[in-house]
């Protein structure tokens, strides 16, 4: 397979037979899911010692742990004797992982310390150190909980790259710019969905499109104030630049805005006044903190290939995890600013709830064109005419010197399909055997 | 008391139970013909409607089988100004996840009254509810109910809803129905 064989980057076009072949997808697995470093959740998840929760990383079902000495643990559950998962329980506080069938038990760092029959008939010669479950290599930034089962992998700070470490390290920044800004609230959510995963990375990537979609709730506002848009930025004076940011090299992609000036706050403007005043005061401290690059507002993005996020008001961040070339389950981590009064953590619950997943007015809407979406990859005559990605092409800078969005990245400014193209061609980059 | 006294008592939460019954068969009607305005009127102005999300957690800690409302993630956790606007917005014929529109069967069993107090009744009930939509896509939901009634000027009116969906993982892409 050649990287030409999907995309066509001078002509702006992807084939559709990526999203509906499950030979391109077992490939997938291999060559963008394994080799990934995966957000797996929250530190705030593992309060105390004992605490753990069900995640993936990658699309592998993990146990993600905090043990008795307060390290965290990212451990595939699977038995190593018969391949049960190991916990079954979504959350909880454990001293140990019993497996249901034979009963072999694991501690909160995946260490194998209980075999029935140990003595009698191993004889005490299973040799327990070598079949504990296995561990996968983890990184913290910020609170949030990364890792890889690749031991090749490149280091977590080299897989996301200069560029997109100031990026995450923004979206995790409380309102008020303090780093760790947040913490999840409990439950995730979970769905599945009739479309190639793709087509929700694409949309989180860079679809300033889509606007279309979204009508029914531009016209009744599901924002704060009620009054406007969707989105609580809608009514911010300040003017802004929205913009497309990729980093070609690794696959990442942010859609972001930059105010023209610091002078006003009203990212969450027509907010009730309790809440309005936390992100007033949230301001001062965040022009502060961070000066000039304050401006920044986080839309959304994709940490390639699975982990995205969107902020802008409300920050959750998510895994798009196939299940085959048709079929994905989407999770979702909903964060509040861990500092907020309940009011503020409140308000903003109650917009997640009404935007985002299955129930959310807004995402409800990019489901279903997601889904009549996958039906266009499907037919024989169909798949012979590629999608087109040509929106804005030729217009693409790189970011300048004087400014902070990125040593690396490549900029489109306005609407733009800047970053599904840098999306896509990273992704055949790894699909491919041949450029 | 006596046995007279017993019977008549029986026989009012017969009576109390029939008139909530043909109360949640009417609004299984009015969401099923999208008489969806006719459905809102049903709703006490200060209606909490909440779903939790199901997760699957160790016997001896059932109090964390279902997320908690006013906290934590839910399907649904809103007052009736949030389900006016949903319906407006299926209302208005762009909402594609129900654009075309789907076809939904409510039914509502079990029917128990679990306690009177004053002018509120609180009623557990079964519900399974079955969405088609479009040519091929099918939504299966079945679940617990908990209301509390409460009677206003003669007329029961919807106070809380508490909906306790058998799924954890949604196995359908959207909810865009009322239950």
């Amino acid at each position: 397979m050649r990287a030409t064989d999907f995309i066509d980057l001078e002509a702006g076009t992807l084939s559709r037979e990526i999203f509906s072949s499950e030979e391109i997808y077992r490939r997938e697995v291999e060559r963008v899911f394994a080799p990934a470093w995966s957000f797996v959740g929250h530190t705030s998840q593992l309060a105390k010692n004992g605490d753990f929760f069900l995640s993936r990383c990658g699309i592998e079902p993990v146990i993600v742990s905090r043990d008795q000495a307060g390290a965290i643990n990212v451990l595939l559950n699977s038995c190593r004797h018969r391949g049960m998962p190991a916990c079954r329980y979504d959350s909880g506080n454990a001293t140990d992982f019993i497996c249901s069938y034979h009963g072999w038990s694991y501690g909160l760092d995946g260490a194998l310390v209980g075999v029935p029959k140990f003595r009698e008939r191993y004889q005490g010669k299973l040799e327990r150190e070598k079949w504990g479950l296995i561990r996968a290599r983890v990184n913290v930034f910020h609170g949030s909980i990364w890792a890889t089962f690749d031991d090749a992998a490149l280091s977590f700070e080299d897989y996301l790259g200069p560029d997109m470490q100031f990026y995450l390290q923004a979206l995790l920044q409380g309102p008020d710019g303090d780093d760790d800004g947040y913490e999840v609230i409990g439950g995730l959510v979970k769905w599945q969905v009739a479309c190639n995963w793709k087509f929700g990375a694409e949309n989180f990537a860079g679809d300033h499109y889509h606007g279309y979609s979204h009508i029914s709730v531009e016209r009744l506002s599901v924002g704060l104030s009620g009054k406007t848009s969707r989105h609580n930025f809608a009514a911010a004076k300040t003017p802004r630049q929205a913009m497309s940011v990729a980093d070609p090299k690794r696959g990442h992609t942010i859609r972001a805005s930059v105010f023209k000036d610091l002078a006003g706050y009203d990212v969450q403007a027509g907010a009730p006044d309790e809440v309005n005043d936390y992100y007033l005061k949230c301001h001062e401290e965040r022009q502060k903190r961070l000066g000039d690059k304050a401006r920044l507002l986080i839309h959304g993005g994709v940490i390639f290939p699975n982990t995205h996020f969107n902020s802008a008001g409300r920050t959750t961040i998510g895994l798009w995890l196939p299940l085959s070339a048709g079929k994905t389950e989407i999770w979702r981590w909903l964060f509040v600013p861990r500092n907020a009064p309940n009011i503020v953590k409140d308000t903003l619950r109650e917009y997640y709830l009404r935007y985002a997943g299955p129930a959310g007015m807004v995402e409800q809407d990019d489901m279903e064109n997601w889904t009549a979406a996958q039906h266009g990859t499907e037919s024989l005559v169909a798949r012979k005419y590629p999608f087109n990605y040509q929106l804005a092409m030729g217009l693409a800078r790189p970011a300048r010197a004087d400014e902070w969005l990125g040593r690396d990245v490549s900029i489109t400014e306005d609407v733009a399909e800047h970053n599904q193209r840098a999306f896509y061609a990273h992704w055949a980059e790894r699909i491919a055997d041949t450029p | 008391m006596t046995a007279s006294d017993d019977r008549e008592s029986a026989l009012d939460t017969i009576l109390l139970e029939a008139e909530i019954e043909r109360f949640f068969s009417a609004e299984a009607e009015m969401l099923d013909e999208r008489r969806f305005d006719a459905w809102l009127d049903l709703l006490h102005e200060d209606l909490r409607y909440w779903m939790p999300i199901a997760r699957n957690v160790r016997f001896d800690k059932p109090e964390t089988e279902y997320t908690r409302e006013h906290s934590e993630a839910n399907w649904f956790d809103e007052g009736k100004d949030i389900l006016r606007k949903r319906v407006l917005q299926i209302q208005g014929g762009d909402h594609w996840a129900e654009e075309p529109r789907s076809r939904t069967t409510h039914l509502v069993a079990n029917v128990r009254v679990e306690a009177i107090d004053g002018a509120d009744i609180t009623v557990k009930s079964r519900f399974v509810v079955c969405g088609y939509r479009l040519e091929h896509d099918v939504d299966l939901f079945i679940g617990k109910r908990i209301d509390v009634l409460r009677r206003v000027d003669g007329k029961l009116k919807i106070l809380r809803r508490a909906i306790y969906l058998d799924q954890s993982v949604l196995l359908s892409r959207n909810l865009t129905t009322f239950f």
